[in-house]
């Protein structure tokens, strides 16, 4: 393969985007569903470079969301005041986001990736419980009254653009954080990082002997995953909906959609976040018409079949079908 | 004044402890054997819940019947879960395992909310209460205490004394030595896990006694949490660790929260749950094995 087109796999994840962002801006009434369907594939996008690379499953992968979501909350609220700064306040926040979310990335990782499998799950699964109750407990930042922060954006970017951020740029800005999510995933599986951490995932014991350095490409996975997730949370909770609660950003809940998104769709696959993203957004969407409140009910049998019968899903099951064709080319 | 309020609230804490541990050697017991992590433990907790307030509120039933009965319960749905689910799992990546028992507590959780709604519900078992002075310790707590402590020392007679418990402990130490020695290891595992939940599913029904009005579909999150904390501190793999886990946890919350609530502007509740998952990190920093574990020869 020569370096283009190994990059090639980029171009239906482009494409399959670039249909969504069609969609939604010509068939009206739209929107609002695409929306939703871009902020599950982020969120799967951003999920899957840990889950799906490592085969480490961070049960408190929501904190990350959360972190961010604060980062750019405390950004609105501390900055607002400020005379002549304008949009320049959510470029702050974005930064924050990322930096809050590697913060708390370091300090779960230094602990959580010195531990093996089950020890780490177990290590993770109460991260956000923990600093949900850290933020409430301490009264960080509001603690449990959190922070409503619509008066702020306004006051930064007049109310006309403030109502054009939360109703399509904040949309726009979850749309290009999947895009470069996806990006990064190809660009670490073409790459030294995604040899070691294919190697680290089938067999963790025989990439150390090989002199593959596991930790190191753990925390490089780990922390480029969180960060994916704050600046996720920065533009999909925090900008289109300009308040945080602490029980909300910490909602064990979102980390069970990452999970089924990323296995349903197939975890280390490229395309896999997407495929998920979409199969579950839209179906959660219709059922949340006809049978309201009993997502879960159904997803619940299904991701176990999944885990039972299909563990590659749905990406993993059509590249092996497409294997050695001139499709198989751009599925990853 | 503080002395007597913390002396009052270590007895509660230890009494809560012991419940506490009992509802810690399922997840002990399915991870020695199996070394599985059951993800969805709470969801187990929270199904012995409301089969306690179910028998308590419709047919008079008391918890102290309910028990046997939940126990009985997790036993099917233990048998149903590993022939249906886990079974197949048993060779595959931890990944796989983890992934399954978080869904098979999510649908738990789904399907006892789809029965029963998602409020919050309870009951109230008044037997009276006994006065100590510096505390008042309902009767039906020291039941719930008693019960768990009785239980434990059960399961310890079982693993120790009959050939199904020393089958189920080879297993534990080596699983293809078992196999060699002639031990059906596919059964032990079956056995073990549908034991594990089993005592979880019961221990979910001790637990009510203290939760007057906190039983619900979700609740089961917070004690996986704990749980995990109370096998980390027993060593994880061992059933009585975990009870002995559950009795150090029950004095360190009940502690803690006594001295947070002494600082001035803090959330005392909010803070001690944080302090319970710090605890679980520190563990596992700095003895991953567990703080109680015995050395292994």
């Amino acid at each position: 393969m020569n370096r283009v087109t190994q990059y090639y796999p980029i171009l239906p994840v482009l494409l399959a985007y670039a249909i969504l962002f069609i969609v939604g801006q010509t068939v009206s009434g739209t929107w609002q569903l695409v929306a939703t369907l871009l902020f599950y594939c982020a969120m799967g996008q951003a999920f899957n470079i840990f889950l799906g690379m490592t085969g480490y499953v961070d049960f408190g992968y929501v904190a990350f969301m959360g972190m961010g979501t604060y980062g750019m909350a405390l950004a609105i609220t501390r900055l607002a005041h400020l005379p002549g700064l304008g949009a320049v306040v959510i470029v702050i926040g974005f930064g924050l986001a990322l930096l809050m979310a590697t913060l708390l990335s370091l300090a779960v990782g230094a602990v959580a990736l010195r531990l093996r499998g089950a020890y780490f799950a177990i290590a993770t699964i109460g991260v956000n419980e923990g600093f949900r109750f850290l933020i409430e407990g301490a009264r960080i930042w509001n603690g449990a009254e959190g922070m409503i922060f619509t008066a702020q954006l306004v006051n930064i970017v007049g109310s006309e653009r403030a109502s054009r951020l939360m109703t399509y740029w904040a949309d726009v800005m979850v749309l290009a954080i999947a895009v470069l999510a996806a990006a990064v995933t190809l660009f670490y599986m073409r790459n030294r990082v995604g040899y070691a951490l294919t190697a680290l995932r089938e067999d963790e014991d025989a990439a150390k002997v090989m002199g593959i350095n596991v930790t190191k490409y753990k925390i490089i996975a780990f922390i480029t995953s969180a960060c994916f997730a704050g600046l996720v949370g920065a533009a999909s909770w925090a900008l289109k909906t300009p308040y945080v609660f602490p029980p909300e950003v910490f909602e064990i809940h979102y980390t069970v959609e990452a999970i089924i998104i990323v296995m349903l769709g197939g975890a280390g696959t490229l395309l896999g976040p997407i495929v998920g993203g979409l199969i579950y957004g839209i179906s959660k969407y219709y059922l949340s018409i006809f049978l309201p409140g009993l997502q879960l009910l159904v997803f619940a049998p299904i991701i176990i079949v999944i885990i039972v019968m299909f563990p590659e899903g749905v990406v993993g099951v059509l590249k092996n079908r497409t294997r050695n064709t001139a499709l198989g080319r751009f599925i990853i | 004044m503080v002395v007597e309020q913390m002396a009052g609230n270590l007895i509660q804490g230890l009494v809560l402890g012991a419940v506490y541990g009992m509802a810690t050697m399922g997840l002990s017991l399915i991870f020695g054997v199996l070394k599985v992590v059951n993800v969805g433990h709470g969801a187990f907790i929270m199904v012995g819940a409301f089969i306690a307030l179910l028998l308590f509120n419709t047919l008079g039933i008391n918890p102290v019947l309910a028990v046997p009965l939940a126990f009985l319960f997790g036993l099917g749905l233990g048998l149903l879960f590993y022939y249906s689910v886990m079974q197949r799992l048993i060779k595959a990546p931890e990944l796989a395992t983890l992934l399954a028992t978080f869904s098979l507590g999510l649908l738990l959780q789904e399907v006892v909310k789809l029965l029963f709604g998602s409020e919050y519900r309870g009951y109230n078992w008044a037997v009276g209460k006994i006065d100590l002075g510096i505390t008042v310790l309902p009767m039906s707590k020291l039941y719930a205490c008693a019960g768990s402590a009785l239980i434990a020392v059960l399961l310890y007679l079982w693993f120790n004394k009959t050939r199904a418990g020393s089958a189920m402990r080879s297993v534990v130490e080596d699983s293809e030595g078992a196999r060699v020695c002639g031990v059906n290891v596919g059964a032990a595992y079956a056995l073990s896990f549908s034991l594990g939940i089993g005592l979880t599913v019961a221990s979910g029904v001790l637990l009510t006694m203290f939760i007057p009005v906190g039983i619900n579909p979700y609740m089961g999150g917070h004690y996986t949490l704990k749980a995990f904390v109370i096998a980390v501190l027993g060593g994880l793999a061992s059933p009585y660790g975990a009870f002995f886990g559950g009795l150090v946890f029950g004095l360190l919350e009940n502690g803690s929260y006594t001295l947070f609530a002494l600082i001035p502007g803090v959330e005392p509740f909010a803070l001690t749950r944080f302090f319970s998952f710090l605890m679980l990190l520190i563990i596992l920093l700095i003895r991953p094995t567990g703080l109680l574990s015995e050395k292994r020869t």
